[in-house]
C-alpha cells in the first residue's frame, strides 16, 4: 500500500513540475524526488527485497525461504549454509533461489558473499542472521568462533556493504529465569549472565551485544528478535526437544508458565520484520500463553515426573539410551520457572501492520 | 485420586457459593489460565476448601466490605503473622465471599514460595504472584485487587511478645499506588496473631535454608509438620476506607515516608478496631 502511495508521489511531482528540457535541472528533479522519498517515514520498506540468509539448514530457515518467495516483492534469495544445499530447497524457482556453501565464521568468506555477480546490478538489501549453534553438545572455541565471529562479520560486512537491514534471530535463553520471574518478561529484562550459564547462551548474549552497539548505523536497520520456544515442525528447539522426548521429564511440583510459537508464526514474524521499517530488540512469541503441562495435554502427551535435584542426571540417562534430544543442562531452570515473552511492542510495531504486506 | 476432582471438590460448597465461583470472571488467556497462570479450576477447588475453613474454623468475622472497589483496581494492604499465611487465604476468601461480583485479592508473594514444589504452583494457580514491579503493574493495569504484606515474610514469624505490633512498612506499596492513582484499602486482621505461638526464630538455620524464618513454636518442631497447623482462633478482619495516595511520594522522600505511616496508621486503627470487636465478643456483648 506504502510503496503504490509513495509511487502516486512521484508521479504526481513529476506531473506537478513544468516539462523541464535541461537535463542537468531534471536531474536536479530527480535527486529531489529521491530525497523526499527517502524522508518519507514509511513503514513497509520499498522496492524489491534481495535477501541474504545465513543458516539457510536450519528448518526454520527453509519455512521462512517458502514464506518468502510466495512474495512477488521478493527479488532474489542467497540463502547460505555449511555443508549441501537441504532437500527441501532445492525445489525453489533458480531465478529467485541460490544456494551457497560457506564457513561464516572466515571474514573473507563472508566477504565474498557480498560480491556475487547476480547481486553486482542489483545488490542484496537485507540479511537475516539464523546461524547459530545452540546445541550444548560438542561444545569447543570452534562453536565459539562458529557463533559469535559469525554474527560480527556478517553485521561488519552488512554496514560496508550498504544493507538496509540486519536481522539477527536471539533467543528466549538469554533471560535470567527464576522465581523472581515476571509474569510477562519484557525485552529490558535481566539477562542470563549466570557465570554457570552454558557457553553457548553466553554465545547469543555476546553476539546480540555486537548487534546492539551497532544499532545506531544512519543506513542500517539493526533487529535482534528474541522468539519464544518453537513447537512442532522438527525444529531443534529446546522446548520442541523436550516434547519429542519418550516421555517429556519434567521436576515434580514444578508448572510452568509458557508462551511457544510455532514455526509458521515463527516464520511470519520473521518475514514481517523484513519488510517493515523497524530496529531494535523485540521479543515474538506464540499467541497465547498457559502451562507447560497444558500444551503436553493438546499434544496428547504424559510427562514423567521426577524429583528436581534428579532432573538433570535423568536428562542425561534418558539421552544416553536415545529417548531425548533435549538437555537439561541448556537451560537448567527453565522446566522449574515460568518464561512468558512479552511481545506486545513487536505487535504494535509489526503485527498490527501485517495488512500491509498482503496489501502490497 | 477421584476424591480430587474439582466437580466433587466443588460440590461440597452450598448452591450459591458455586454460583459465586462461577460468576468470576476469569480472562483466559488461551490456555485455561489468564496471563497470570490463574486458573479456574485452582479458584474453585480453593474456594470450597477456604470456604469452610472461613465460616467454620476460623469463624471470620468481617466488616467494611463496603471499602473494597467492585470495579477498578486497588491496593490491599496489612498485618501479617502466624508462621503460615492463613491471614492471607482469609482475607482473600473474605473478600471473594462479600463482594458481587465476587473479587479476588491477589497477594504479592516472597519469591522463595516459588522455588518449593507445588506450592509455587498452587499459589499461582490461586493468582497470587512474586512481589515484583512489573507483575504489580500487571495486575492494577488490569484493575485487580492486589494484596500486601507491607510488614514482608518476616512478620509471619513474629514473635508471642510483639503480638499486634507493626514491624516496619516497606515503602513500594505507596510508590506503586501513586504511580497508578490506586486506592490504598488498609484492613486489619485479628485472631491471626494466636494461631500460633512463636517462641523463638532459628536465624542462622533460616539464612542456611534461605528461608525468611524458621519459628520454634509450641507445637513445632516438635509435632513435625503438623505442628504449624493453626490452632482454631476466631479472626476479625476490618477494611477501613481507602487512601489516596499523594502523587507527591514519587518526588519527595519524605511524602513516601509520611504517606507509609499513614498507611501504617490506618491498618493499626483497623487492628485496634478488630481488638475491640473481639473483646465485645468474648464479654458477649456483640
Amino acid at each position: 500500500m506504502n510503496e503504490g502511495h509513495e509511487d502516486d508521489r512521484v508521479v504526481n511531482v513529476n506531473a506537478g513540475s513544468d516539462p523541464d528540457p535541461d537535463p542537468a535541472r531534471s536531474q536536479d528533479a530527480d535527486d529531489q524526488v529521491r530525497q523526499i522519498m527517502d524522508s518519507t517515514p514509511t513503514l513497509l520498506r520499498p522496492g524489491p527485497r534481495r535477501i541474504l540468509i545465513a543458516g539457510a539448514r536450519r528448518k526454520i530457515a527453509g519455512e521462512l525461504i517458502a514464506c518468502l518467495l510466495e512474495d512477488r516483492r521478493i527479488d532474489k534469495i542467497l540463502a547460505v549454509g555449511e555443508g549441501a544445499c537441504p532437500p527441501g530447497l532445492l525445489g525453489h524457482d533458480p531465478n529467485r533461489f541460490m544456494y551457497h556453501t560457506a564457513t561464516l565464521d572466515r571474514r573473507r568468506q563472508v566477504d565474498n558473499l557480498f560480491l556475487f555477480e547476480e547481486f553486482r546490478e542489483h545488490p542484496l538489501d537485507t540479511v537475516v542472521h539464523l546461524a547459530f549453534s545452540g546445541n550444548p553438545k560438542g561444545y569447543d572455541v570452534s562453536r565459539h568462533e562458529y557463533n559469535v565471529n559469525a554474527a560480527r562479520h556478517l553485521l561488519d560486512a552488512s554496514l560496508r556493504h550498504g544493507i538496509g537491514k540486519y536481522v539477527f534471530l536471539s533467543s528466549d535463553a538469554v533471560y535470567a529465569v527464576g522465581p523472581r520471574g515476571d509474569y510477562k518478561v519484557a525485552e529490558d529484562a535481566e539477562l542470563n549472565l549466570d557465570p554457570s550459564s552454558p557457553k553457548s547462551v553466553r554465545d547469543i548474549i555476546d553476539a546480540e551485544f555486537y548487534c546492539r552497539a551497532k544499532m545506531d548505523s544512519p543506513g542500517c536497520e539493526v533487529m535482534v528478535l528474541r522468539p519464544a520456544g518453537v513447537i512442532g515442525g522438527g525444529v531443534m528447539s529446546g522446548l520442541n526437544l523436550l516434547f519429542e522426548s519418550h516421555p517429556p521429564v519434567l521436576p515434580i511440583g514444578f508448572d510452568p508458565m509458557i508462551n511457544p510459537t510455532t514455526k509458521e508464526r515463527l516464520a511470519r514474524d520473521i518475514q514481517l520484520a523484513l519488510m517493515l521499517r523497524g530496529k531494535g530488540v523485540y521479543n515474538i512469541a506464540g499467541p497465547s500463553p498457559g502451562p507447560l503441562t497444558r500444551f503436553l495435554e493438546q499434544r496428547g502427551i504424559t510427562p514423567m515426573r521426577v524429583p528436581g535435584p534428579l532432573l538433570r542426571q535423568a536428562n542425561r540417562l534418558q539421552r544416553m539410551i536415545g529417548q531425548t534430544r533435549y538437555h537439561a543442562e541448556y537451560q537448567p531452570k527453565r522446566l522449574f520457572y515460568s518464561l512468558v515473552l512479552d511481545d506486545a511492542r513487536f505487535e504494535a510495531a509489526f503485527r498490527q501492520r501485517a495488512s500491509m504486506l498482503s496489501a502490497g | 485420586m477421584a476424591l480430587l476432582r474439582p466437580d466433587l471438590i466443588q460440590a461440597l460448597l452450598p448452591a450459591r457459593e458455586r454460583e459465586r465461583i462461577e460468576s468470576y470472571a476469569l480472562d483466559d488467556a488461551g490456555a485455561g489460565t489468564d496471563a497470570f497462570g490463574t486458573s479456574a479450576t485452582g479458584i474453585g477447588n480453593a474456594y470450597a476448601v477456604a470456604y469452610w475453613l472461613h465460616r467454620y474454623y476460623f469463624r471470620v468475622v468481617s466488616a467494611g466490605h463496603e471499602n473494597i472497589p467492585l470495579s477498578r483496581g486497588g491496593v490491599v494492604v496489612g498485618n501479617h503473622s502466624g508462621v503460615l499465611p492463613f491471614d492471607g487465604a482469609m482475607v482473600s476468601t473474605d473478600v471473594f465471599r462479600h463482594t458481587d461480583p465476587p473479587r479476588l485479592v491477589r497477594f504479592m508473594v516472597d519469591f522463595f514460595v516459588y522455588s518449593m514444589p507445588y506450592i509455587g504452583t498452587l499459589f499461582r494457580s490461586l493468582g497470587q504472584v512474586p512481589g515484583t514491579r512489573r507483575n504489580f503493574d500487571g495486575l492494577i493495569e488490569e484493575g485487580h485487587l492486589v494484596g500486601i504484606f507491607p510488614e514482608g515474610a518476616d512478620a509471619l514469624g513474629k514473635p508471642a511478645e510483639d503480638r499486634y505490633e507493626l514491624f516496619p512498612f516497606s515503602h513500594g506499596h505507596v510508590e506503586l499506588a501513586a504511580r497508578h492513582g490506586a486506592p490504598v484499602i488498609p484492613f486489619g486482621v485479628v485472631g491471626a496473631e494466636e494461631q500460633q505461638t512463636v517462641i523463638t526464630n532459628l536465624q542462622p538455620l533460616a539464612r542456611a535454608l534461605n528461608l525468611p524464618f524458621i519459628p520454634v513454636t509450641r507445637t513445632f518442631p516438635w509435632l513435625g509438620p503438623a505442628g504449624l497447623l493453626p490452632k482454631p482462633v476466631r479472626y476479625f478482619i476490618h477494611y477501613g476506607e481507602p487512601l489516596d495516595i499523594d502523587p507527591a511520594v514519587l518526588e519527595s522522600i519524605e511524602v513516601r515516608a509520611s504517606e507509609v505511616e499513614r498507611v501504617r496508621d490506618a491498618v493499626r486503627e483497623q487492628i485496634r478496631v478488630g481488638l475491640e470487636h473481639r473483646r465485645l465478643v468474648d464479654e458477649g456483648r456483640a
